[in-house]
């Protein structure tokens, strides 16, 4: 009965959860290193066994009667309800308090009206994309966790305004990968609904971790953007019971078999509004936005393996769905317009963190637009943008977090000569930002991919102007940053701090599956994603002579590399920076008109004018409000494609 | 096979003769800007005189990391325009001459100067600017064509892609002052006597270091020329005519509008871009989707 399958999941889930409870009564730091490694090697041991057995069976496996498991997933509910109910009235913020309180009204109705009976077994699904999931997840989830037990050293000792609660910050993070499983395996909507409000919570509470003003209101913001899905997620439950009560369409593989789409186009909006809101597409960027006020780990976790990809996977797991209506097209809209606004964003952004919460935005735009589409092509090109941004989004976040305790700042102004000043975390940084936009590494090849994605779908020559402009605009503002990087390079190392081995090793070890993630994308597309899309690949990106030029850039690259690396320095004479005919000394400072030697200053554009926040910020979330306000219209009007 | 080895040559032959056509263009260049300013003007052969001497000036450096950037910058370069003559993927091609942006830019922020850091900036305003329309022209020309591949664009029967893409195609020759280095002249490196902010990009290279991008900046134009070849697919007499009469239209252009700056640039291109270039695809989509082509 018990299969290796059913056991490594239930591994997956109740890891974390003991994980958890151990960490809420370890105080001291090295009992917590042993059970966060412990649990981090476990969970990645488990995630690398289940998607080894299960790869391309497709299966699904199920438990013995389990009969409180629903009765526990509605305590659970209640209970998130009443914490965020009991927080809203602690800090008076009533429109989060409304909005727990409907939700909570539509869980009591879904469960007492016996409208939702599920039976008493636990199904679990194993695609090639919730395999996918589980090792993003799993290993990237567990591998930020070994990150956070140096970095909230640092914090600790950095912030000593804030009260050290670190026992609780584990804690949280073990309760969110364990509910993250949850999502990734269920294969009924009511459970995925009862783990999706816990990563509603857990993401509340790490978000308002450091308790300041600031970081209350942005978790309160984004907590009621998200409690606004978990509403319309309820509903779409409550009208999928509703619908079709003989069908069992909470059951996910009935739901996706189901034949007539156009009798539950509207709870199909209501899920692609729960998905938007997880994913933090306009209107609804500025929870994500708001969340870098949190630790660092805490960013790194929702951007790259938890939350946001909550979202889009929920999205890419229906996209067959949304390719049969123009609910998907409107959907595709709202992804492909934040796409072009939030990168423009992007360049009016200097901190760090900043850019890259609107470049994880505009990337899930990318990937929301494809699953709107939804054709085999589209969720190829969805499922590697999301393994892609996953692991170089992560790497960067892990980079920003540490550089920021070791230079003091997270702007990137003051990232001069990083290079020079802190040599691996700097080379991760740009090997995570080559991840994200050069090519031959892994997003380009994504973006590629959605480019021939747009191509053959319906009204994709509009998708495709807005992908040419909005990857012009992500040229911009990550060159600028790279370029930041070996400015100034005159300067010296830095010995200030050394780098925890706990931090060192993480970022390492992501840096590297980047680079082999990217070398890989063929294989992956051809073994694993291309028989869960049914993409016949073979043509285009992955015809045989394109894959081999991509290899050989990559390879070019990696001999120029270990040319700069060997013999850079070999012969020439190193020379003072031209200014112009000025004075300069060897430092590169110039002779002012007083006879004092000054540095040069000269900073990066951002055309705040053009593309700032006060500009651009409120005319998109409009446009993009317009736009899933028309989608509720077509799927109310129940319009097939 | 035969056609591997007919994309084989198409490369070599590309790696080695665009230099020199590149070279003499830009010989031809200085000598016709110079008659249009009333000067005598240089040989056409000068710009070759010019990179042997660089090439043999005292290697210096602001920073010694420029050396493998512009390797890098002309390496890639070079291999865009292989991969474009011989006939592999456009996107691909695209994708490898952003690349190649990418470390001229980067050594251009290393050198570490002000010069160079506004040049930098600017270098990758310009980028920035003809991203989309490169993009709309692998979209367009697939969208035409049914093929990615620059070999079947070009040996393609029926009338050449530039019927069907017009707008891409005016979009395409307007990016190319700014491609070619003629206008803006505050973004541009051409052989006008500038100040140093003009220089900006290539400000603080010397000797080999700016003999590789010189070379590499042969090699780009023979790329653009190529590309509007390209749109005259099955008709390659005509392509290269007119090829060269917009070369030398950009040359008239860069005398007639001598003081654009940036600013008017990215504005006047991306409307440009955005009224001929997207209007021309979404014509095209819909044509298509209508089974009209």
């Amino acid at each position: 009965m018990y299969t290796p399958e059913l056991l490594t999941i239930f591994l997956l889930l109740l890891v974390p959860l003991a994980a958890a409870v151990l960490l809420a009564v370890c105080r001291p730091h090295i009992l917590r290193s042993i059970v966060v490694t412990a649990a981090a090697v476990v969970l990645i041991g488990a995630s690398i066994f289940l998607a080894v057995t299960a790869w391309g069976t497709g299966i699904s496996v199920t438990t013995a009667s389990i009969p409180w498991i629903w009765t526990l997933l509605f305590i659970v509910e209640l209970i998130i309800a009443a914490i965020i109910v009991g927080l809203s009235i602690k800090y008076k913020k009533p429109l989060a308090l409304i909005l727990a309180l409907i939700q909570a009204g539509l869980l009591i109705f879904l469960e007492v009206s016996g409208i939702a009976s599920a039976g008493s077994e636990i199904t679990f699904t194993l695609n090639n994309l919730s395999l996918i999931m589980v090792l993003i997840i799993g290993i990237i989830g567990s591998l930020i966790c070994v990150y956070a037990l140096g970095y909230m050293k640092d914090y600790a000792a950095h912030n000593t305004n804030i009260k050290d609660r670190r026992c609780y910050f584990f804690v949280i993070l073990f309760l969110f990968l364990s509910a993250m499983f949850g999502i990734v395996l269920s294969a009924n909507l009511l459970m995925i609904l009862a783990f999706w409000e816990v990563t509603t919570l857990c993401s509340f509470l790490l978000i308002g971790y450091s308790r300041t003003n600031e970081a209350v209101t942005n978790s309160f913001r984004a907590v009621w953007m998200n409690l606004i899905g978990g509403i319309a997620f309820t509903g779409a439950l409550i009208y999928l019971a509703l619908a079709d009560p003989a069908a069992d369409l909470l059951f996910l593989p009935n739901l996706l078999s189901y034949g007539n789409v156009a009798a539950i186009t509207i709870p199909l909006a209501l899920l692609a509004l729960a998905g938007l809101t997880k994913a933090a597409q306009l209107p609804f960027s500025t929870w994500l936005t708001g969340a870098m006020v949190a630790p660092t780990p805490v960013s790194a976790l929702l951007h790259s393996s938890t939350m946001v990809k909550a979202g889009v996977f929920l999205l890419i797991i229906l996209a067959p769905l949304f390719h049969q209506t123009w609910v998907g097209i409107a959907l595709a809209f709202v992804g492909a317009f934040t796409f072009l606004a939030t990168s423009a964003l992007a360049i009016a952004q200097s901190n760090a963190k900043r850019v890259l919460a609107y470049s994880t935005i505009a990337n899930l735009g990318l990937i929301v637009a494809c699953a709107g589409i939804g054709t085999p092509e589209a969720i190829t090109a969805a499922i590697l943008l999301t393994i892609f941004h996953a692991v170089a989004k992560c790497l960067l976040f892990l980079c920003v977090g540490a550089v920021e305790h070791k230079i003091g700042s997270r702007d990137i102004e003051d990232m001069d000569a990083l290079l020079v000043r802190q040599p691996l975390l700097a080379t991760m940084m740009v090997v995570g930002i080559a991840g994200m936009y050069l090519a031959p590494f892994g997003m380009l090849i994504a973006k590629w991919a959605t480019v021939e994605a747009f191509l053959s779908a319906p009204l994709g020559f509009i998708f495709i102007a807005v992908l040419a402009f909005g990857s012009a605009l992500t040229v911009f503002y990550w060159t600028k940053w790279l370029g930041k990087l070996f400015m100034r390079m005159a300067k010296p190392k830095e010995e200030r701090q050394r780098l925890n081995f706990s931090e060192g090793f993480s970022v390492s070890v992501i840096g590297i599956l980047t680079i082999i993630a990217s070398a890989g994308f063929p294989l992956i597309t051809k073994y694993v994603i291309a028989p869960f899309s049914g993409e016949a690949i073979g043509s285009g990106l992955f015809a045989i002579d394109t894959i081999a030029l991509c290899g050989l850039m990559l390879i070019i690259l990696l001999l120029l590399l270990a040319a700069a690396a060997a013999g850079v320095k070999s012969d020439g004479r190193i020379v003072p920076p031209y200014l112009n005919g000025r004075t300069v000394n060897s430092e590169g400072m110039f002779l002012g008109s007083l006879g004092v030697y000054k540095e040069p200053k000269t900073s990066n554009y951002y055309l705040d004018e053009y593309v700032g926040e006060k500009k651009l910020l409120k005319p998109s979330q409009i446009i993009a409000l317009i736009i899933i306000i028309s989608m509720f219209v077509l799927g109310i009007l129940g319009v097939l494609l | 096979m035969n056609q591997i080895i007919l994309m084989i040559i198409g490369a070599v032959v590309f790696l080695i003769a665009a230099p020199f056509l590149g070279g003499v263009l830009s010989g031809i260049d200085r000598k016709f800007t110079a008659k249009m300013q009333s000067r005598r003007g240089p040989p056409i052969l000068q710009p070759f005189y010019d990179v042997a001497k660089l090439w043999h000036k005292e290697k210096v450096f602001a920073n010694p990391v420029e050396k493998i950037f512009t390797i890098s910058y002309l390496v890639f370069i070079a291999l865009s325009g292989a991969l474009l003559f011989g006939g592999f993927n456009i996107l691909l091609i695209v994708f490898c001459l952003a690349l190649a942006h990418t470390f001229i830019i980067l050594a251009a922020y290393a050198a570490n100067a002000p010069y160079s850091h506004v040049g930098a900036e600017r270098e990758l305003l310009s980028v920035m600017v003809a991203e989309p329309i490169l993009i709309l022209i692998g979209a367009g020309l697939f969208m035409v064509t049914g093929t990615f591949m620059v070999s079947e664009t070009f040996f393609a029967s029926g009338l050449p892609a530039v019927c069907y893409l017009p707008g891409v195609f005016v979009a395409l020759i307007a990016v190319l002052t700014l491609k070619l280095r003629k206008s803006p002249f505050d973004i541009s490196t051409s052989h006008h006597a500038h100040q140093e902010l003009v220089k900006g990009v290539t400000a603080s290279f010397a000797g080999k270091t700016l003999a590789k991008v010189e070379i590499a900046h042969w090699y780009e134009t023979v790329i653009f020329l190529g590309l509007i070849v390209l749109f005259f697919g099955g008709y390659p007499v005509l392509g290269i005519i007119v090829a060269l009469a917009a070369f030398f239209l950009e040359i008239v252009i860069d005398n007639v509008f001598p003081r654009v700056t940036w600013q008017m640039t990215v504005k006047s291109l991306w409307l440009i871009t955005l009224i001929l270039g997207v209007i021309n695809i979404i014509v095209i989509g819909i044509l298509s989707a209508g089974g009209m082509l």
